[in-house]
């Protein structure tokens, strides 16, 4: 049986907590015992983005992230971003921009496009490109995904729907 | 091959701690049997893959307050270990005084890879490709390393080059804790170079990479240093190199004859991400651009 | 869009985002990986890691004892069926392994570390045999059977001629002759393999929760290959995360989680690691290729004669069908008077290859494109004058017998060398040839593929049931799957655009074989075509029943009514009679109560080929040009694309952001597939099962993309769309060659184009690249 580690966080704006083994990472523990399965498995060594999780604001590969080093810290998953209508802008260019296809890498995009947001407010493309290198896409090209992430930057939260 | 990831139970972490001062931490080290995690962009895939294993102790630095900025101190620059890659690259000491360490700090993987690795972790993981390591030795890095006996903690200081062994390997005893990083107080105005040769801008382990630092005088360089990464068992300085192109007019002639003195300094591997002969080919095609821009600029 | 009027009056064409990606956006959409089914366990393989063995001996005796583990299988303990193309693969390997990746054992426990360390405590012995490691070496007369029933290693050949190649080289001015290389390249879905079996023993029902992108063929070859009754077994689809032609086939995963789930009583759940994903998933169909072409001095084709030796690997799976793809190009993207095709796909210790976006049509397209080049400059003809010369028109049957009846093909070269400004680019480069290290290159290159479906298998159709109700909402029950290249959007379009419905007021359900009507699967980019008219054939039969029932409610002839804006409208001046949702209740109330319920099965106007594989297998054919530009690094063997500049004869676009993500995606995978995509089996073993060292394209590294979309309107496509999912992966390879050439005047006939690669053939350099 592995060691168990009492930690204490703030997921998506709620306390938690949780006893986890010491060598758990963040991907296992919100797909497992937390049931939040919007996160995804894509590669298991920080390589390819689709676990990307905002820890303090910080984007970060949840794969090779150990849960118990986030003892104390605010992890913020794609389902934090689903319902914080703050990221509704990005949300919704990604869906309007054609960023998506078989939407696997997609939750990864998004919060990583967040971070960008937050971090480079007004980015041009080539620093949206640079911003995403970390996250693999097989579907689109990337072009779309970066359409959307630029449209977000640059329209105000409340859009009309036409 | 079955259990190809995910399943390395050679070794059970039985304790995990993570203590908030040097002397806490240390005073784990001493005990024996620890492994030390940081960003763990290194740490936690290398047990994922079975390449490394976990050690009976795991000691988190995070909380270590002492580890972390970036300052002028004594006449020198200053950096915590626990610096990311990401405070690196736009950090304005660093900027002013070691920009070709924020250059290569560009280059390392991903921005989410830059967020959670760690200064101290890319230095005692001492990779032979390893990105920091290349503007480290040409900006004459020493390391602190510190533990503790009895209570009592000391501290010693070593050259980047001098604790830098091998693929993994360095002067890191057991027991001691990476606990600063010192880069001379240089505000000059130097040329700096560092080309990490590869088809992408960065998540890339480098095939090869290029620094350079020197003085421009005229048509000559001064104190000129060399560095060259994934070439050799540890990043090296071309000192043979250096000494060709030190304080002599960099001509055609000059490039040659520094490419060549590279060349008898590297010892490059077959791999998967190269050949060894590709490799020496890269170096003396790069080292020879990079003199050649040197010049132009 | 301001003006109502024209958003109203059409939904083809339109930029329409795509209808599941709201649920993806937010992380909701559920793939087989998020599925947990209560007493699920956790499935795991035991891989041989050897290539070529006898095994004497498996023993699971300690395994079987670990407390939380509920089975454990071997070969031993299942039926003697075997699965693939040609049916010469069992799942779990009774007597012999043949490579690296080969299934001996398999357990289902409650935890993944328990089922690892069953694995862990399994001891299998074995007697290694003699390698064999390449498909020449696989040929010779004394080289060991990989199957014993296979003399020859023969695999699978195909055969194909039309013409006499002697006579047309004969007629011929010039004749050049040439080998390439193809090299492992893998589908490396982000979303990684994986399958819950879910079998009840008191009713012999079986639930799969599978990625397969073919549920209905697969229905029938699980029945067989469990030897269960096919009418007992449901094939649920989870959001699928990437396709590519990766799930056409049945692999041993699937069977294997099958049987664990009927040995342990309980639901299993068998997903990949990454690393596994890259050992054990199918790779597209690597390839040698000698070809022999000739043209007049005036241009024209006379012969081709193609010779190819395909490495098969351990079993057959659908890597070794791709040739009958493969002889299309060679034989009909160009008119070719006389063609001779011979292929040879030859057992070896090696993985094995299945089907992958394109289908083999990337590596001919790398030998044919090139060759119309070489051929251009040989005769000191400009190289795109020299494809239109030869270009196939509308009308023409080639000489396999395909029927051109649309085609856009010399629009597509002209509009792709314009946009590109190819020959004035191609010229310029010449001249600066060898003026400094760093030189650009354009190189154009163009593909025919099927777009109107293929006809494969029995029936080459789909199914579709419309369900108008309440509200005037639609329900969509289409057999097509839907793998994130957008066909629930676009039949969502074709529907509504029929019934004059907002695309609000439908629902596509797409993913259940005991719900949805047949279709033979996705793959041959084939769903717009045949999904698409399957569905406006059951929407016009569903229009049809409204529009009399209206005409009964109104008084007013049949034909003076139209279905608009969610109404009943006069046909003549659009003014709106009643709604659509008034008049289907109305349907429901009435005395004798109507539903509005329709099916459809469409049946493409293609036939089979025949025993000479010659036949008009698809109802429509897609065309493209690709023009790309590059910079080579001659220091360092780096090639960067920097521009490519795509015309796609699409028949008609549907969803102008669908297909430009079809588009664009392709283009980035055919870029990967020439500059970055490596996937290194060396002595049978594959070095690189990582994203580390496997290079998929990143964000950064894509070109600026010039998109034109020539509009045919084929005349069978619905609304005169035709398919384009892998026509934008073929050319990029063969464009970027022909770019290399023209930057550095060096051919390269060895793909991947990766920067020790490029360099060692720009320096011919003594060391040749490792094998």
């Amino acid at each position: 049986m592995p060691l168990l580690h009492e930690i204490g966080f703030v997921l998506n704006g709620s306390p938690i907590r949780l006893s986890v083994p010491v060598t758990m990472t963040v991907l296992e523990m919100l797909r497992g015992p937390l049931n939040l399965t919007g996160t995804k498995y894509g590669c298991g060594e920080g390589e390819c983005g689709a676990c990307t999780v905002l820890v303090d604001g910080l984007s970060l590969n949840a794969c090779i992230l150990l849960a118990v080093e986030c003892d104390g810290r605010e992890i913020t998953s794609i389902e934090g971003l689903a319902a914080d209508p703050a990221a509704a802008g990005l949300r919704r260019a990604f869906v309007e921009a054609g960023a998506v296809q078989c939407g696997f890498c997609t939750p990864g995009m998004v919060v990583q496009g967040k971070y960008l947001l937050d971090t480079r407010p007004g980015a041009d493309r080539a620093a949206i490109a640079r911003g995403l290198e970390g996250n693999l896409c097989r579907c689109t090209g990337y072009r779309k995904v970066v359409d959307a992430i630029e449209r977000a930057g640059t329209t105000p939260a409340e859009v009309a729907d036409d | 091959m079955h259990n190809s990831d995910g399943s390395n139970t050679a070794v059970t972490v039985r304790a995990y701690h993570a203590p908030q001062s040097v002397s806490a931490a240390t005073a784990l080290l001493a005990q024996g049997e620890t492994a030390v995690i940081a960003g763990g962009t290194d740490l936690v895939p290398q047990q994922r893959t079975g390449s490394g294993t976990w050690q009976p102790v795991l000691v988190s630095i995070r909380r270590i307050k002492a580890l972390r900025g970036v300052r002028e101190q004594a006449g020198q620059l200053w950096l915590g270990p626990l610096t990311t890659v990401s405070e690196l690259s736009c950090d304005p000491l660093i900027a002013r005084y070691a920009p070709v360490l924020a250059r290569a700090a560009d280059c390392f993987a991903s921005s989410q890879i830059r967020n959670a690795a760690t200064l101290g972790g890319n230095i005692c993981n001492a990779s032979p490709a390893g990105d920091l390591l290349v503007p480290l030795m040409l900006l004459d890095a020493e390391v602190e390393l510190s533990c503790s006996r009895d209570g009592v903690i000391s501290m010693r200081c070593l050259p980047i080059e001098e604790f830098l062994v091998g693929p993994g390997s360095t002067q890191r005893q057991p027991a001691e804790l990476l606990t600063g990083i010192r880069l001379p107080l240089v505000d000059a105005a130097r040329i700096f170079v560092f080309e990490k040769f590869g088809t992408r801008p960065a998540l890339d382990i480098a095939t090869v990479s290029v620094g350079l630092l020197a003085v421009a005088a005229g048509d000559c360089l001064q104190q000129v240093r060399v560095a060259l990464g994934a070439v050799a068992p540890v990043v090296l300085r071309a000192r043979a190199a250096e000494a060709v192109l030190e304080g002599r007019r960099l001509d055609n002639e000059a490039i040659t004859a520094a490419v060549a003195a590279a060349l008898a300094e590297i010892n490059p591997i077959d791999d998967v991400r190269a050949s060894g002969w590709y490799r020496s080919e890269l170096v003396c095609n790069l080292l020879t651009r990079v003199l050649r821009n040197a010049v132009a600029a | 869009m301001t003006d109502s009027q024209t958003t109203q009056q059409t939904l083809i064409g339109q930029r329409i985002p795509k209808q599941d990606a709201p649920e993806k956006v937010n992380g909701r959409a559920r793939y087989v990986h998020d599925i947990n089914l209560p007493g699920q366990l956790v499935g795991k393989i035991l891989r041989s890691g050897r290539l070529h063995a006898r095994i004497l001996a498996i023993d699971v005796s300690a395994a079987r004892a670990l407390p939380g583990v509920h089975a454990v299988i071997t070969a031993a303990d299942v039926p003697t069926q075997t699965i693939g193309v040609t049916r010469d693969n069992p799942p779990l390997k009774g007597d012999k392994v043949r490579c690296e990746r080969d299934e001996i054992a398999a357990v289902a426990a409650e935890t993944e570390e328990l089922a690892d360390a069953a694995l862990a405590l399994i001891t299998v012995e074995y007697e290694d045999l003699p390698l064999l490691l390449d498909a020449a070496a696989a040929r010779e007369a004394e080289a060991p059977l990989i199957h014993d029933d296979k003399p020859g290693n023969i695999a699978l050949q195909f055969d194909y001629e039309h013409g006499d190649v002697v006579q047309g080289e004969t007629e011929s001015d010039v004749v050049i002759e040439d080998r390439f290389g193809l090299h492992y390249v893998t589908h490396a879905c982000m979303g990684v393999s994986g399958v819950i079996a879910d079998f009840d023993d008191l009713t012999g029902n079986l639930t799969l929760y599978s990625n397969t992108q073919v549920p209905f063929l697969h229905k029938r070859e699980f029945a067989e290959v469990l030897e269960l009754d096919p009418n007992r077994i449901r094939i649920i689809q989870p959001t699928i995360g990437g396709g590519f032609g990766s799930k056409l086939d049945i692999y041993p995963f699937e069977p294997i989680c099958v049987y664990l789930a009927r040995a342990a009583g309980r639901p299993v759940k068998l997903v990949f690691s990454r690393a596994e994903e890259f050992l054990a998933s199918p790779t597209r169909q690597p390839a040698r290729v000698l070809l022999r072409s000739g043209c007049r001095d005036d241009g024209r084709l006379t012969f081709r004669k193609v010779d190819m030796l395909l490495d098969n690997g351990g079993y057959t799976s659908w890597g070794a069908t791709t040739p009958m793809v493969m002889m299309q190009t060679f034989s009909s993207l160009y008119r070719v008077p006389h063609c001779l095709y011979h292929s040879t796909a030859a057992y070896t210790n090696n993985p094995y290859a299945g089907s992958f976006r394109g289908y083999g049509n990337l590596q001919a397209t790398f030998a044919v494109e090139a060759h119309m080049d070489k051929l251009a400059d040989a005769i000191g003809m400009d190289p795109l004058e020299f494809r239109l010369l030869n270009a196939q028109e509308a009308g023409e049957v080639s000489g396999q017998g395909m029927h051109f009846r649309s085609c856009g093909f010399k629009d597509c070269l002209r509009t792709a060398a314009d946009r590109s400004d190819y020959r004035a680019r191609r010229q310029q480069n010449i001249e600066q040839r060898n003026t400094g290290p760093v030189q650009r290159g354009v190189g154009m290159a163009s593909m025919l593929h099927v777009g109107g479906g293929a006809k494969i298998y029995p029936s080459d159709g789909c199914g579709t049931i419309l369900k108008l109700d309440d509200f005037g909402h639609v329900t969509i029950l289409t057999g097509a799957s839907e793998i994130g290249q957008g066909s629930e959007t676009v039949l969502s379009q074709l529907v509504c655009e029929e019934l004059g419905l907002p695309l609000t007021s439908v629902t596509v359900v797409n993913n259940d074989t005991d719900i949805t009507p047949w279709d033979v699967g996705v793959h041959a980019s084939r769903t717009t075509f045949i999904a698409g008219n399957a569905a406006v054939g059951a929407a016009r039969l569903a229009k049809e029943k409204i529009l009399k029932a209206a005409a009964a409610a109104t008084g007013q002839p049949m034909q003076e009514l139209d279905l608009r804006s969610g109404g009943i409208v006069q046909r003549q001046d659009g003014s709106t009679l009643m709604t659509l949702d008034k008049l289907l209740r109305s349907m429901h109330f009435q005395d004798k109560a109507d539903l509005v319920i329709t099916n459809y099965y469409y049946e493409p106007p293609s036939v089979h080929q025949d025993d000479q594989h010659k036949g008009d297998v698809s109802a429509a054919y897609a065309w493209a040009c690709q023009v790309v530009e590059v910079e080579v690094d001659s220091d360092t063997g780096v090639v960067r694309l920097l521009k490519c500049t795509a015309a796609h004869d699409v028949g008609r676009v549907i969803n102008r952001l669908g297909i430009e993500g079809q588009i664009e995606g392709g283009i980035v995978m055919g870029q990967g597939y020439a500059l970055a995509e490596d996937l290194m089996i060396r002595a049978g073993h594959c070095l690189n099962p990582g994203f580390r060292d496997y290079k998929l394209i990143t964000a950064p590294e894509v070109p600026e993309l010039d998109l034109s979309f020539i509009e045919t309107m084929d005349g069978e496509g619905p609304r005169g769309a035709k398919g384009v999912g892998e026509a934008p992966a073929i050319c990029v390879a063969a464009a970027v060659a022909n770019a290399i050439e023209n930057a550095t005047g060096v051919r390269i006939y060895q793909l991947p184009f990766t920067p020790e690669n490029v360099y060692r053939a720009l320096h011919a350099a003594a060391h040749d690249p490792p094998v």
